[in-house]
Order: C-alpha cells, then structure tokens, then sequence
C-alpha cells in the first residue's frame, strides 16, 4: 500500500516543487540556526577554556579571589606549603595601546624575576626569543608581546609600546617575542606579558594579585596539595583553590545568559520552521482533497493516508535537516565571532580563537529536532486528510459540513488553563524556579490556542453586521468563509497571537523597564559628569587610580568627586555586584530613597563603615533585608556588617551591595577606581567643563567623559541595545503574519473555488473576489492583534511579575503599551493585505468553469 | 435576442477537440429553446459561451444585438449580472448565506443597498413557495427548495435571458416537475428568454423548440407542439 502511495507523493513533490522546496527550506533555516546557536556556544566555551588552559600553562592548581583579586599575603602562605613546587603569582588586564587603531592587548603579569625554573614554566611551549634576558628583569618598563601582535605593528626587540595604564600612558619597550603557540595564541595572539610587580603599580593593583598559578611536588597529589592550601587559606574566606579546568564552569555560568539568549532565538527560528511546515502540509491536504477523495474511495485505508502524509514530512524533515546541519555548521563561524565579541566586550572574557567543530552529538540532536518538528507539525493536516470524508471531497458545496467547532470541554480546559496559570503566576512561591515559573506562561498561551477557534468565531461574528453595513457583500462573505472554517483561520491566527504576544509583552516590559530606570536614574545618579574607564562603563580588568581622581578634584570647577568600585564578588555560590563609593557624599546629594529605616541612622552607620545598603533585588533574591546582618567573604577574611537600609535600585541584574569606600579598600586592599561621579560647582557648564576634561586626559589616560544627560541616554540606549531581541520578535512576527496569512488564503482560495465560481458566473467581478480575499486578510490580521494583545497583556503580567523578579530581583511596575497595539494594527494589517496579494491573485484567475465543475 | 454565427470551440493544443462547430443559431426573445445531446456533444460550452464565461475559438454570440466577443471580462461579467439568470444542476447556492442572502446576492454585487435588495429577494422568495424558508441555510432545506432559491436568485434582477444547465437533473421527478412548472409561471410573468440544457424528455416538453447536438453540431431542430 504505501509503496503504491509513495509514487503519489512523488508526483506530488515533483508537481508542486516550489511548495516542496519551501517546506524544506523553512526546516533547514530553523535546524541551521539552532545548529549554529549550539555549535557556536560550545565553541565560545571551548575558547575561553582553551584561554584559562593556555594562560595556566602547566600549573595543575590555581588561587583565585574574584575580581578585585587578594593581597601578597596570601601568596606567601601558598608558596610555604609544603608540596608546593611553583606558585607564580598572576595579573591579568586587557589595556588599550596607544597604537591608531587603539588595539587592545591581554597583558599578563608574571613572576619573572623568580626562579628560572618559573620562567619556564611560564613561557616553555611559547618559546620566547629573548636576547638579553637581564636587561628584561632589570627594566620595570620591559614588556614581551607575542609574534602575531609584533608583526601586526611593526615591533621588534627595543620598539616603543605605548599602552594606556592606570598611571596614564606609558611606553614599555619590548625586549622579546613569544611564539604564536601556547599562550602566544591567546586573544588571537594579541597578548603580552611583563614583570607582576611593575604591573600592580602601573595598573594600580596596589598589593594584590589576581591569581596564582601552581605546580605540585611529584610526591604530592593535586587533590592533596588542594586540601593544604585551602585549609591553610580557611580565614581568607574568598580565596578558592581550584583546577584550571574547573574554572570553565564559572565562565559559562558568566556567559550563560547571552548562551540562553541565542539559544531561544535559535528556538524561535525553529518554531517559524515549524509552523511553516504547519501550513505547507495543510495547504498540500486542502489542494489534494478531492485526489484524497479518489484514494479513499478506490480503497485506501485512513491510517494509510495518515502515514503517507507523515512519511513526507519525515523525508521533508531528513532532508531539510542534513542541508540544515550543513547550513548551521557554516553559520556558527560567524555566530561564534559575535558571541565572542560580546563575551569580550560585555564580561571581559576571551577567547583563543579556533574554528568550530562538527560534532556528531549536536548533529543527531539537530537531525533529530529537525525531523521530529516536521512530524510534530504535519501532524494534524495528515489527521485531517484521513478523517476527509471521500463523499464530500468528492462532491457539490452545500453539503460541506461546518467544521465542528470545539466543544465545550475543550474551551472550559482552555480557560481554566488561563485561569489557573494567572493564580500560579500570583500565588506560587518563587521558589519552584525560572523553569517552572515559565511554563506558567506556556500554559497561557496553550489554553489562548485551545480556545482560539472559538474565540475567532465569536469575533467574527461580531464582525459580520458592522462588515455588513459598512464594507458590503464582499466582506460578508469573508467572514462567512472564517466562520465556517474556524480551524483554518485559527492556526495562522494562533501563529500571530503568540509572536504578538511577545512582541507586545516584550515591548510593555521594555518600556516599563525604561521608565522605572529613568526614575532611578533621575534620584540616584543626579552628578554632573561621570568618568568611566570603558565605552560599558566599566571593565573587569582595567581601572583608574586615585591620584588620577584627586588631580581632576582639584580643578577649580569641581565641587566633589566620589570615586567608584563597581566589582563583581562571589556569594552564596553565585556572584553579586558590590559598589563602593564615598557614602558621605552619595548621602548629601541622594535624599529619600533609604527604606526600613531611619536615614539619618542609616547614614551615620554606613559612612563610617558600621553598616551596609542593599538594593531591593538583592533582598527579593536571598531573601536578607534591613535589620540583617550580611556576611561577606573577603580576600582578607570575613567581613559581618548590618543591613541598614534598602534601596531601589537597577545597576545590576545581579543585585547589588553598597559599602563606604574605605571599607571596601580595608578588606579588599583595593583603591581601584572605576567610576568617578564628579559634581560640578554652580555656575558651572558641564558641557564645557567636560570638554576642557577631555583635552586634559587626552593621550594620557583612556577615560570616557559623559555629562549627566548624556550618560542617561547612555544607559537607556543599553537597554534598547539588550532588548533588541524585540526588534528580533517583531520580525519574526511579520515573516509569521505574512507566512501564515498567504497560506491561509490559499488554503480558503482552494476550499472555496466553487464558491468563487458561482459569484463569478452570477455576476461578481474580479475586483470584488479580489476585495473578498483581501478582506478575509484584513479580518486574520484584526483578530490576530486583538487576541495578541490579550495574550500580551497576560504574558506582559508574567514577565513583570515574575520573570524581573526571578531575573534580577527586580520589581517592575505593570504597564501594557495600548500604543503599541493601536501602531501595529495598521502595520499587521498593511502585511496581511501585501500577504493577501497572491491568493487574490490566483482567486481572480480562477478558471470559473473548472471551478463550477461543469463535466 | 440571441444569436450565434459561425460559432466554434475548439481545446487542447496536441490533439484539438472540436467541442463545437460552425454553430449558427437565433433564440427569439420570450422563446423557451431545450438543447438536448449525448454526453460530449457541446450543450455546456454552449451554455458556457451564451452567458460569457467562455469565448468561441470563431465566430460571434450576440445578445440582444451585444457582441460578447467584443467584449472584455468586466463587461461580460456585468452582462451575466444584468440580463442573463443562471440555474445549475447542482443549486451552486453559497452554504453560509441564507436563503435570502443567496437570492439577495447578485443585487448586492450590483451595489443596490442591502434593505432594498432584502425586500425584493423576500417578495422573489414568497414568489417561488419559500416564504418560510428565507432564513434557512442551504443544506437545512430540500433539493427542490434549493433549487427554487436558485431559480429565485436567477431571476431577482428580471433578466431578459434566462440559462438553466438541467435543473432538475438532481431532482426526483415530482419536485422535478414542480420546478418545472415553477420557471413556466415566472416565464409567462417576466417573458424571459430560456436556454434550457436537460437530457429529461419532460423537461423539454416545457420549451417551444428543441435543438439536437452531437458532437458539436447541431443535428436536429424540431418545434415542441403544445399541450
């Protein structure tokens, strides 16, 4: 039976070759790019491993204290314990050269005027040509750069290197050359290294290190010499001792929310392929209905018709999945580069740039969704082209049946679906987990698509009079043709309502978000003019120091200059932001903002160091707020303090902590600067004075110079630049209104041809068909926005009720842009009526006698 | 009233079936005229020619003086809309309207308001026995109601051409012959000129002239005696 069957569906393939190879079109592009999003991570990842494995070298342990690094002491304690063979302690910043084209370079501080045994250690596979290895330990201003940054610039032994520092510009003469190879390759080989102690005073390390590299005694196992160390270090409560390898697993976790960005964009992009498989197989069944007819007639059993349809879709799904895999694997070199860009440039991390790799594991799994999406999808058109009565297939139209719409047991499990996610979403704990708490929203959409066909309907019919008085016959019997087939206007209509629904939830999120910033922003950062250290603000690597901060302090234009550490510190197994700053001077120019508890108590406590503020999100995600007491672990011990008072507050998703600054330095021993918040005498133009600012600090120091205004517009255009993926929504929105609506129509176009030919024969003009078609279009795109704004409206509801709080800790305010429906209206409408164009068109050229069926 | 001249069809580009040939013809205003044939002989495409929705490969088809050759697809479509009724063996009435809806239709596609078009397709409908049918969909009424609002649609707009491709074909012979009965009152009250395609015998006894085709020609004409 099915081999019989397989010549129809050949001919059918071979017929119809441009619905064919759109269907595996629209497979290869939704399993290419999750194959590219996947392959692409793991390539990420596999860089930033292979740049900790390459810079670590052969150490087998590594110290490390977060980002604001530990003091020298704890060197000395790691480098007495007995087992201990090599412990090269380690700087690591990514600084700006003075070269035109401002390129970066990793500098890496190392011991090298330790044991000569260390040098190798170091440099043993990168093979340095060093000619005069004392004079390189003897110059504090000598600097190794590896061969691909040498050669890109023109550097040989004794050129100048002029690199932006802490302490301003400073030229470094290069003294050698490493290989390309080892950590020659890091950073795409833009790398250098000098001595460690010059480093901590030209980038203002102070006393500290950033890590320790270590090799272990023959005689003494890794896992020993780490039980050693670490019960050794048990005051420097945030010291951790760990394997190179492990400290992979604290970058993906750095990184694994833009990972979960790319990885849902890559779903979306699968989703579209999916539902264009939808469609494509229901417009195959409605165009092969009377050949089903035939076929059913002449024998061919329901479950047979079924597993033909199937079967196409898997051969479709096999096919466009493996053209897919080659499709993604091409992608993911240029994925892999943008996700690296923004790994580098949002967290500081990089990578050692390799090619991606095949593998055969995401391979399988992307073959498998592949295939699985087409079967998924062609599911119900192949359910449906075997329940096709062969009768009515067959025969005249006043016998088709009105599609059964849902019975009432569905509708009521739709509602209460609705009904019970919206509870879920108020009542349930936070606890359950991000995961859980999404399939709330899943469950809100699902019961919206469960209750759709009845809902369109319903809308329609509400339509039918006012279409009626206002529009004329055509527009009635647009809505009649929805009416009648609710299921088949209701996929595309569900299609848009979720697409919508996030493009509107996503917008409302966004906007909220932005106002409720722009308030914050407007009471907490009210200086003048603030000096950054990056185009992002701040980097993790990269500081200011504090005689740069008292010079610009003493111009006379200056009233105060508050100086900022905005560091990223571990806690409780995750990381959270700390900021220190003069609390005396944040406290004069921030009024009301402290809550549960006594301002003028709150500040006495916290700038003399006695107390600690905490923001709103970091009480809704640990759950300590005013009257606790917060114990942090510090390079240098532990350090307990009181929470004095809450704050709203939105510089960190990761929630934050804020310190007086002479605290933070007494137990990080860091008097690192990112930020300076300058506040400006009266009288003072900002905008001159940041001019004159920039014109002091130019060629000597790399500083971003923003005035108040500016900063804000700033931070917003960060937040529009992270919620771009709403730009992304709205595309796919469209590809999806537009998709959906011409296969509805042509679907309907198909279903009706007879229909069509009757009004034709009976006096009906191609422009009125043309005005039907076009207004059944119009209709899919009204009721689509309508119930994608409510759809929007429940989705909006989740993400600020529980997605900010389950994010960020944050507490964004409920506000639905009505706006942004009214906009989309027209534009949804616009698409629907371009989208509608080819049906219109094949509905006009109907052959009116053929479509009459006259023998 | 109706004039065919040197009438052909013919299709296909390989193999050219001649469905019609060398047809010349003239229906009378107010006549009733039964064109009768095997399968295949070209009833429908001449009936498919009469009202405009095909052309003829030669030759000319005039109504009422109007060569429909010369005219473009608009323009035989308003043709069909204002002077020629159409009836099909399969109803052919639109599922979701109802009956008056249907009836209503080729008013409403002409622009006339929909209040006005309601009432007259309401008096067309007590006209044809379906006073308590106006609100029925198609498929909540008989075969011979279905038929009858088609017959009702077909001549809302008092067409001077009336064309009916066997309308009683799906039809038991009781019902048949009441809507036979049904096109002779509405013929005698609007003098509307029929073209009347059937293979029934009966059917044809209720036309003045019966035309023979086979294979595409005309073969025979004979006058039908009255009653």
């Amino acid at each position: 039976m099915l081999t019989a069957l397989a010549s129809v569906t050949w001919r059918q393939w071979r017929r119809h070759s441009l619905r064919t190879a759109l269907t595996i079109a629209g497979i290869a592009i939704g399993v290419a790019a999750f194959f590219a999003v996947r392959t692409a991570n793991r390539t990420l990842l596999n860089s930033l491993s292979l740049t900790i494995e390459k810079l670590a070298g052969k150490s087998t342990l590594q110290v490390i204290a977060g980002e604001s690094g530990f003091p020298e002491e704890v060197w000395e304690i790691v480098r007495s314990t007995p087992g201990v063979k090599i412990a090269a302690p380690v700087i690591e910043v990514i600084a700006n050269t003075g070269f035109d084209d401002a390129a970066n370079l990793m500098i890496v501080g190392e011991d090298t005027l330790g044991e000569q045994g260390l040098r190798e250690f170091l440099f043993e596979e990168s093979s340095i040509e060093l000619n005069d290895p004392l004079v390189y330990l003897a110059q504090p201003n000598s600097i190794i750069v590896a061969r691909t940054f040498a050669d890109k610039h023109g550097l040989k032994e004794g050129s100048k290197l002029p690199v932006f520092t802490s302490q301003g510009r400073r030229e470094f003469t290069v003294r050698g050359i490493f290989q390309p190879i080892g950590m020659g390759e890091v950073f795409g080989g833009q790398i250098a290294a000098m001595d460690v102690f010059s480093m901590q005073y030209v980038f203002n390390r102070g006393r500290n290190f950033d890590r320790i590299d270590l090799l272990n005694e023959p005689d003494v196992s890794v896992e020993e010499l780490k039980a050693r160390l670490e019960s050794r270090l048990k005051d420097y409560t945030a010291v951790e001792v760990t394997r190179p390898a492990a400290r992979g697993k604290g970058i993906e976790n750095a990184v694994a929310a833009m990972s979960l960005g790319m990885t849902i964009a890559s779903f979306i992009a699968l989703l579209v392929g999916l539902f264009i498989i939808f469609n494509t197989f229901s417009i195959s069944v409605s165009q092969r209905s009377k050949e089903i007819g035939v076929l059913r007639a002449i024998g061919t059993e329901r479950g047979s018709l079924q597993r033909m349809f199937l079967i196409e879709a898997t051969m479709m799904g096999v096919l466009g999945s493996v053209i897919g895999i080659g499709l993604g694997l091409f992608a993911a070199r240029g994925t892999t580069a943008i996700m690296s860009g923004i790994a580098a440039s949002i967290y500081s991390y990089v990578g050692t740039p390799e090619p991606p790799q095949f593998r055969w594991d995401y391979a399988l799994l992307a073959l498998g969704l592949g295939v699985t999406a087409s079967v998924v999808a062609a599911w119900l058109p192949a359910r449906a082209a075997s329940r096709l009565d062969p009768v009515l297939a067959l025969h005249n139209i006043e016998t088709r049946q009105k599609e059964a719409v849902l019975g009432r047991p569905r509708i009521l499990l739709g509602t209460l679906m609705v009904v019970v996610a919206i509870l879920l979403i108020r009542f349930a704990p936070a606890k359950v987990g991000l995961t859980l708490q999404f399939a709330y929203m899943a469950m809100i959409l699902l019961g919206l698509v469960i209750v759709l066909p009845r809902l369109a309907e319903l809308i329609a019919r509400a339509l039918r009079p006012l279409a009626d008085r206002f529009f004329g016959t055509e527009s009635v019997l647009a809505l009649d043709a929805m009416i009648q087939s609710p299921r088949r206007t209701s996929a595309t209509v569900a299609a848009l309502m979720v697409s919508l629904s996030f493009v509107f939830a996503t917008a409302a999120y966004v906007q909220s978000y932005q106002r409720t910033v722009v308030q914050w922003m407007d009471r907490f950062l009210n200086v003048d003019i603030f000096v950054t250290t990056s185009e992002l603000a701040r980097t993790r690597t990269y500081h200011f120091s504090e005689e740069l901060s008292a010079q610009i302090a003493s111009l006379d234009a200056v009233k105060r200059i508050e100086n900022v550490r905005f560091t990223f510190i571990p806690f409780r197994g995750d990381t959270i932001a700390m900021i220190s700053l003069q609390m005396d001077g944040w406290f004069a120019r921030v009024k009301d903002v402290i809550e549960g508890a006594d301002p003028e108590e709150a500040r006495r406590l916290v700038t003399s160091g006695q107390g600690i503020i905490v923001a709103r999100n970091f009480v809704s995600r640990f759950g300590i707020g005013a009257g606790s007491t917060l114990r942090i672990d510090t390079p240098t011990g532990v350090l307990e303090r009181p929470i004095v008072g809450v704050i709203e507050d939105y510089s960190s998703e990761k929630s934050v902590v804020f310190l007086d600054r002479e605290l933070y330095k007494q137990y990080w021993h860091d008097n690192a600067v990112d930020i300076m918040d300058i506040s400006l005498k009266p009288g003072v133009d900002a905008n001159a004075f940041k001019v004159e600012l920039q014109k002091t600090l130019r060629g000597e120091h790399r500083a971003f110079v923003y005035t108040n205004a500016e900063y804000k517009r700033w931070v917003l255009n960060l937040i529009d630049g992270f919620f771009v993926l709403n730009y992304l929504q709205m595309g796919i929105a469209i590809i999806v209104a537009a998709l959906g609506i011409i296969n509805t129509l042509i679907i309907s176009v198909n279903e009706r041809k007879r229909e069509l030919g009757v009004i034709r024969a009976i006096g009906g003009l191609k422009r009125q068909i043309r005005r039907m078609v076009m207004f059944e279009a119009i209709a899919i795109a009204f009721i689509g926005v309508s119930v994608g704004a409510l759809g929007g409206i429940l989705s909006t509801y989740f993400l600020v009720r529980t997605a900010a709080t389950m994010i960020g800790g944050y507490t964004i305010p409920f506000r639905f842009p009505i706006s942004l429906v009214i906009i989309t209206l027209p534009i949804v409408t616009i698409i629907a009526l371009v989208a509608a164009w080819w049906p219109a068109r094949r509905a006009v050229n109907l052959g009116v006698i053929e479509a009459i069926g006259y023998e | 009233m109706i004039e065919l001249k040197g009438v052909s069809r013919d299709f296909g580009d390989g193999k050219i079936v001649h469905a019609l040939s060398d047809i010349d013809l003239r229906i009378e205003k107010g006549e009733r005229v039964a064109v009768m044939g095997p399968s295949g002989s070209g009833k429908s495409t001449m009936l498919n020619l009469i009202c405009g929705l095909d052309e003829p490969s030669r030759g000319s088809v005039r109504i009422d003086g109007v060569d429909l050759t010369q005219l473009n697809d608009d323009d035989r479509t308003r043709l069909r809309r204002e002077k020629i009724g159409m009836i099909f063996q399969t109803f052919n009435l639109l599922p979701t309207l109802t009956a008056l809806e249907n009836v209503a239709l080729p008013l409403r596609l002409q622009g006339i308001r929909k209040n006005e078009a309601e009432r007259r397709s309401r008096e067309m409908l007590v006209r044809a026995g379906l006073a308590d049918r106006v609100t029925h969909l198609p498929d909540k009424v008989s075969g011979g109601e279905r038929q009858r609002v088609a017959i009702a649609r077909a001549l809302i707009f008092k067409p001077p051409v009336l064309l009916a491709d066997e309308p009683t074909g799906n039809l038991d012979s009781h019902t048949g012959e009441e809507i036979l009965t049904l096109l002779d009152d509405l013929h005698r009250e609007l003098n509307t000129t029929v073209v009347l395609v059937t293979h029934n015998k009966e059917a044809a006894a209720h036309c003045d002239r019966i035309l023979r085709l086979r294979d595409g020609r005309i073969v025979g004409q004979e006058q039908v005696e009255a009653a």
